[in-house]
């Protein structure tokens, strides 16, 4: 019997016993959760009936409140980042309402928290069979970030390179195309409909409330270009009444450390302004959120302004039902630097190249690019063992680049809708089953597919997918186990339809050396319509396009462990190991005698290495000290050389220091030395150091306002990490904040 | 000294940058302190560097020259300017001063912490490059010695010559990176070579 079709059948003997459980009767639980030192609300904090899937979160005042709630003996789980979690037990009465006030006693090693990734439903932390890195929405607090990938580039094993986020190096650079991690807002795929890369800036941090990374292969639950992992950016939920929320940037570029290099005669700043309202009540609540930033850039020709608007609206008709909508539009218009100048091509003072300078072809080169989404998703919880979900969604980026020569522009739309149902079986066992689908397509002059590098030719291509997916947990023992698989089927331009199968199986083991992790599973990422279609000069060079790209694949595997080690210190390791093949890159070729560069299947490549992340809360109590290292081995199989793009060593060293209102902390990231780059030829000469960057930070907080200051690269340390791109110089920012 | 100093290793030339390790607040713990010396010792080094090239074409012998410390403001009045200049055999007496080459010799701004510069040379052997500071006056081979001070020259850690100057071959290309610090805090009389020095 094919495994999918097992699930569906072990869907079906889970949920007949469930009939009875959904019809009988029902109370309500609610409470206030506190700070059991403070007595302060908790909000945010998470009540979860244990053994089901009924969840809510406490609002601004720690009120909360669970309907449906099973009449009987229930447990009642309430939970927040940085609090011990709190487990109670009670009784509820048929069509009775019982009060339960809650505490919870703060413990900065919280090593529980809930996700939502892993498994595409709710589970502790400790029960996912992969590695999940979060940042909670104190970390961006704390950190100061203002944009969503700043905020993910702070994650665990997470690297960006040049926009482009890499997780145990699944990625690569391959200037944003094709992006082997998936991007969701809200669990809403959010990956662009043309180059498969992900915009950053689709949605406003100040939506986001947390976010999630889960590490290795996701595709048997989520499909193409979760081969790598998946990022999913989970925004605030609206509380009762109204709120507020006002956040105000300012501060400056660092002017560079050699005279030699200097490029204006004045200070770059940057600054924003972000403005959040939301009113709610019990049946109806909405946000919306207005912001706009402008940054002179640290570097020559790298001015950007982006204005962006999001909304949210929930609908809670009944108790059992939650009606959300949600979208944004952002607009982002910003010069066009890299690459830097190279001798020769600017005012280059006689050195090799000006990391500050561009090459004065690419003088007047500027970028806009507006993008957005909507989506609206139904849930309903008939009982406390089974729910399901709906949702719709719609994507567009439009771009148009503007530079000397015919300009480039690109218009997409990725239209998807799920349909996923989730039951709980009285044992502890859990099913997931669902069906999900998305059409894409692209009208554009430079995603043509036109074998002669035009700018007159404007044509039009798209991709269909759909897909049904299952995964049962099971508890056997204390072992929990997981299998499941998703199988997709891909159609380009209306053809013929290939399927592929994405299996994974694991399994979780709570031990007294902490907690096991296993999983193996299949992954795929089908060939984004840009790297299919596109035709256009880049680097003086001709890029042809490639139809006959196939997807390509990867199997992965990780063994991990988490651990206390005392009252003081977490930790979190892991194995991992992913054989690829048919890996998508851009290589030199010939055509007709010339070079062009051209994306085309060639690698078989090995990525392997060790993942772990120590948190140490040293004296005094107030001191948290994180260490994170990532280990990559990545190897081209085929050609027996490092696999391009992919720094050896990555580590963050992190310490957070409080004192009442005040805290200070720091950051020291190291990426090794990237040994090997793609096309190298444009880039021969670049040259490349090893990252060494230290960011400062401190913060003052009093109720609702807050002030943070925050100095990125405070030593003014100059690199690169792709060629020819400066990344950004010493920073200093001052964040105020206020909330109502 | 101030700041924090950098090594290049493909230079081989010790280059030292402007102050600007931050002040880093009293912290509680010791460990922390020394997490954050340990990053910021780090950090410090191996950054993306001027890197100077010779133009294309181009016979002779370009670097980088970087400024220890910058002229003080003692001699700021008094000088004429800082020239670079080689010398295809070690000068031997104060009359060979001026076999340098090329002619005229350029010079070096000293308001900048580093400079690239290049001397258009015929092929040949160069036993000494060097930076010279010249004060305000008439040079004469009487003079040389209270005008001219050598403030810098370029070394080579392979060289054996009697003052440990780097020998520097053109050969009808260019040779780059010959790289060499100049410091105004230790600047020679030219009797420093050619004892004895009057008092």
């Amino acid at each position: 019997m094919p495994p999918l079709k097992r699930l569906v059948v072990l869907a079906s003997l889970l949920a007949a016993p469930l009939a009875g459980a959904g019809a009988q009767s029902s109370g309500v639980v609610y409470g206030t959760v506190r700070d059991s030192t403070t007595g302060r609300p908790v909000p945010q904090a998470q009540i979860i009936l244990v053994g089901t899937n009924l969840e809510t979160l406490a609002d601004t005042s720690g009120r909360y409140r669970l309907a449906g709630v099973p009449a009987g003996q229930v447990r009642v789980l309430a939970r927040h980042i940085g609090y011990r979690a709190s487990l109670r037990t009670l009784d509820v009465a048929a069509g009775e309402s019982a009060n339960l006030d809650l505490s919870l006693r703060p413990s900065p090693l919280d090593v529980e928290p809930v996700i939502v990734t892993a498994a595409k439903r709710s589970q502790l932390l400790d029960q996912a069979v992969t590695s999940v890195a979060l940042v909670s929405d104190s970390d961006i607090a704390r950190r100061a970030v203002s944009t969503v990938d700043e905020a993910v580039n702070k994650a665990p094993g997470v690297l960006f390179l040049n926009g482009q986020v890499n997780i145990r190096g699944s990625s690569g650079f391959v200037e944003g195309l094709g992006s082997r991690v998936l991007l969701l807002v809200d669990g809403v795929p959010a990956n662009e409909g043309d180059r498969g890369g992900i915009d950053w800036d689709v949605v406003p941090l100040e939506q986001v409330d947390r976010v999630e990374v889960v590490k290795g292969a996701g595709s048997s639950l989520y499909g193409s270009a979760a081969l790598g992992g998946v990022v999913n950016l989970i925004t605030h939920d609206i509380p009762i009444g109204f709120h507020g929320r006002v956040r105000a940037t300012a501060g400056g570029y660092a002017n560079p450390p050699e005279q030699l290099w200097s490029f204006r005669d004045y200070t770059g700043g940057l600054g924003g302004l972000d403005v959040t309202g939301s009113y709610g009540t019990e049946a109806l609540r909405g946000s919306v959120t207005l912001g706009g930033r402008h940054s002179d850039g640290y570097r020559e020709q790298d001015k950007s302004d982006q204005w962006e608007t999001a909304g949210k609206a929930e609908w809670h008709p009944a108790p059992d039902t939650r009606v959300t909508a949600s979208g944004s539009w952002t607009s982002h218009q910003y010069e066009v630097g890299p690459p830097w100048c190279e001798r020769g091509h600017c005012d280059d003072h006689g050195l090799a190249f000006q990391p500050f300078l561009i090459d004065t072809a690419n003088h007047g080169a500027f970028t806009r690019s507006d993008k957005g989404y909507v989506a609206a998703t139904l849930e309903r919880t008939p009982s406390a063992r089974f729910s399901w979900h709906a949702r719709g969604s719609w994507l567009r980026t439009h771009f148009t680049d503007l530079h000397p020569g015919p300009d480039d522009f690109g218009v997409a739309n990725r239209f998807g809708a799920e349909l996923r149902g989730e039951v709980h079986a009285p044992g502890g066992g859990v099913v997931t089953v669902g069906a999900e689908g998305s059409y894409s397509d692209v009208t554009s002059n430079i995603f043509t597919g036109d074998t002669t590098a035009t700018s007159d030719t404007i044509r039009s291509h798209d991709q269909s997918e759909f897909a049904a997916y299952g995964e049962g947990e099971h508890q056997a023992g204390p072992v929990r186990l997981t299998a499941g698989a998703r199988m997709d089927f891909i159609a380009l331009d209306g053809g013929s339809v290939s399927s592929v199968l994405s299996p994974r199986i694991g399994a979780v083991l709570p031990t007294r050396a902490g907690t096991w992790r296993a999983s193996l599973g299949g992954g795929f990422r089908a060939p984004s319509l840009a790297e299919l279609f596109v035709s256009t000069i880049a680097f003086g060079y001709r890029v042809i396009p490639n139809p006959d790209l196939q997807r390509e694949t990867a199997w992965s595997f990780e063994l991990g462990n988490s651990t206390a080690l005392g009252s003081r210190v977490h930790l979190d390791a892991a194995l991992f190991w992913t054989e690829a093949r048919r890996l998508i890159e851009p290589v030199f070729t010939l055509q007709a005698g010339n070079p062009v560069i051209q994306f085309q299947n060639v690698a078989r490549a090995r990525l392997r290495g060790l993942d772990m992340s120590l948190v140490a809360i040293p004296f005094p109590w107030n001191l948290t000290t994180s260490l994170s290292y990532t280990f990559l081995d990545a190897r081209d199989v085929a050609t027996d050389s490092v696999l391009a793009f992919r720094p050896k060593h990555l580590a963050t060293l992190s310490a957070d220091y409080g004192w009442h209102s005040l805290s200070v902390g720091a950051d020291f990231r190291v990426v090794s030395r990237i040994e090997q780059i793609e096309l190298a030829g444009p880039y021969a000469g670049d040259p490349r150091v090893a990252t060494k960057v230290v960011d400062l930070r401190a913060g003052w907080e009093r109720g609702p306002v807050s002030a943070r200051l925050l100095v990125n690269n405070v030593l003014n340390y100059i690199y690169s990490l792709t060629p020819g791109t400066l990344e950004p110089v010493r920073t200093v920012s001052v964040t105020f904040a206020w909330k109502y | 000294m101030a700041g924090c100093t950098i090594f290049p290793a493909q230079r081989g030339v010790k280059l030292t940058v402007r102050p600007r390790v931050p002040k880093i607040g009293p912290m509680p713990s010791r460990m922390w302190r020394l997490a954050l010396a340990t990053a910021a010792t780090a950090a410090c080094n191996e950054g993306l560097q001027p890197t100077p090239t010779c133009p294309s074409g181009f016979v002779g012998i370009c670097g980088l020259v970087t400024f220890q410390v910058p002229l003080p403001d003692s001699l700021r009045d008094s000088t004429d300017a800082v020239f670079i200049v080689a010398y295809k055999n070690f000068p031997t007496a104060p009359e060979s001063l001026f076999n340098f080459l090329p002619l005229p010799p350029p010079t070096v701004p000293t308001n900048n912490s580093t400079y690239p510069y290049s001397l258009q040379l015929p092929n040949g052997r160069y036993q000494w490059v060097l930076a010279v500071w010249k004060k305000k006056g008439t040079l004469t081979t009487q003079s040389a010695d209270s005008l001219l001070r050598e403030v810098g020259f370029y070394k080579d850690d392979g060289d054996t010559t009697t003052h440990g100057s780097g020998i520097v071959t053109v050969n009808g290309t260019a040779r780059d990176s010959i790289d060499f610090v100049i410091d105004f805090g230790n600047m020679h009389r030219i009797c420093t070579y050619f004892p004895p020095c009057p008092p």
